[in-house]
């Protein structure tokens, strides 16, 4: 019991996928110290101007990192007189993580975003030493990646329209959640869109 | 001149106990572009900046780029007289300074912690040897939840002092003294923004008038809004753009003689009352 993976001990799971002029990204709200659940409001998306991104791994990892990178976004924000790109967020996670290299952050942030100038929806997932996954279509990160990449492969089409971009996400997140016993206990869905954001919660299995 | 021996170096006191090189630097701040503060403690904090234009081929690019006014978090603004390249340096160590103590105690920085923070810096760089001080002053307009609105100033010696309106920079004598006449504690906001209009156009030169691209204007405010059906006050921290300082300067008619002259005869009137009861 000494020794375990820090990546599994609170549970979770982040998932982004990319649609027609849209992107999504959900995570789960459990937060968990092994099999005991102690929280079901743990949210682990957080936005950065107009990008989001979802903390999965070690919970006080994620905390840090996002106040980190909170800290960055602040500055990049003072210095630069403009908002990020999603694009370039990546690669600051990326340098972040790796700057840990041989003590890194027990945590595989998910980012998603669409390019201000393009338009074009983009998604990035990491390692935990920040090496940068920028899939066309999904990614997926936390105890049930397994689980949520069959998910996705099944469901997944490209350019979907939000209305259905949101279904497949929340339906991938959903069914990956009931097959991991340390993820679920609510579920919290963003849709971005060029001029909108809506969040919404979902009710799930409380087992 | 009893000076020569004593202000090459910032660590030395002459025999009359002053620091010369501190003085200079207070001098080449008393030659910049006017930088005017006024504060509402209710309402909020107007800064208003002269930049000098040196060269008609200089480009000038007021929406994105200002040279006299800077945030340096989302709840404080610094306005600056003096060397800009210096200002930039002690600039880019308060946001430093501002990001760590909200990444550390999740909190925004108070006002005056960053103040001085900065002026520490500033005072340090009197008695290091071998070093000139920092050739700028500074205005900080800033807002936090202890002591709600704020305004400070800080110059090279590294001394700050809190102010409900304050002017740095080229004819501070004159400003400071037409803001003393002219200040009323119950001034919106829009008033204090004529007010400091008002002042630096008559504390420049009388020949060249104010136009948008010599000045720059910001604020820090609480404005009520709506937030589902429900109205809050909510702090907000405005740089305005060109055409909007352009309508500014046409609405309060700074620029024009005849409506000036009048107002200020009325002022005058109110002087002399505010006068006697002093």
């Amino acid at each position: 019991m000494s020794q375990q993976d820090p990546s599994t001990i609170n549970g979770g799971i982040v998932v982004a996928m990319t649609g027609k002029d849209c992107v999504a990204i959900a995570c789960d709200l459990r937060l968990g110290s092994q099999s005991l659940g102690v929280a079901n409001n743990f949210e682990k998306i957080h936005q950065y101007g107009k990008v989001f991104i979802g903390f999965t791994g070690l919970a006080t990892d994620a905390l840090t990192l996002s106040a980190d990178l909170k800290y960055k976004h602040n500055l990049y924000k003072l210095k630069e007189n403009r908002g990020i790109q999603p694009e370039v967020f990546a690669n600051l996670i990326s340098s972040t993580l790796y700057e840990k290299r041989f003590g890194p952050y027990f945590s595989t942030p998910v980012v998603a975003g669409l390019s201000e100038k393009t338009g074009e929806p983009y998604v990035a997932g990491f390692d935990c030493i920040g090496c940068i996954d920028a899939a066309r279509d999904f990614i997926v990160a936390g105890t049930a990646s397994d689980q949520l990449f069959g998910m996705c492969e099944a469901l997944y089409e490209p350019n979907l329209e939000s209305e259905d971009l949101f279904e497949t996400i929340s339906q991938a997140l959903l069914n990956a959640a009931d097959r991991d016993a340390i993820s679920g206990w609510g579920a919290a869905v963003y849709m971005i869109t060029k001029d909108k954001v809506t969040k919404t919660y979902l009710k799930t299995r409380q087992d | 001149m009893g000076s020569r021996r004593y202000d090459s170096r910032t660590t030395i006191f002459s025999p009359e106990g002053r620091l010369y090189q501190v003085e200079y630097a207070l001098e080449s701040i008393s030659m910049a572009g006017t930088c005017i503060a006024i504060m509402n403690p209710k309402h909020g904090i107007v800064l208003l900046a002269e930049r000098k234009i040196t060269s008609k081929l200089l480009e000038q690019d007021n929406d994105n780029d200002l040279e006299k006014i800077y945030k340096l978090d989302d709840h404080i603004l610094v306005g600056v007289a003096g060397l800009t390249s210096d200002a930039e340096s002690l600039i880019d160590t308060a946001r430093i300074h501002a990001q760590q103590y909200l990444k550390t105690y999740g909190d925004q920085i108070p006002v005056e912690n960053l103040v001085r923070r900065i002026s520490d810096i500033k005072q340090a760089y009197t008695q290091y040897g071998g070093m000139r001080p920092y050739g700028v002053s500074f205005l900080y307009a800033g807002y936090d939840d202890l002591n709600g609105f704020q305004l400070f100033t800080s110059n090279p010696s590294g001394n700050y002092s809190s102010w409900k309106a304050i002017s740095i920079g080229s004819n501070t004598q004159s400003a400071q003294t037409l803001l003393q006449m002219d200040y009323k504690e119950d001034m919106t906001l829009d008033e204090c923004i004529k007010l400091s209009l008002k002042t630096l156009s008559k504390t420049t030169d009388s020949s060249s008038k104010l136009t948008s691209d010599r000045i720059e204007i910001s604020t820090i405010s609480k404005d009520l809004v709506t937030i589902n059906g429900v109205e809050k006050e909510k702090m907000s921290l405005k740089i305005y753009t060109n055409k909007e300082i352009e309508r500014m300067l046409k609405e309060h008619k700074v620029n024009e003689k005849n409506d000036d002259d009048e107002e200020e005869e009325e002022e005058d009137e109110d002087d002399d009352e505010d006068m006697e009861e002093y």
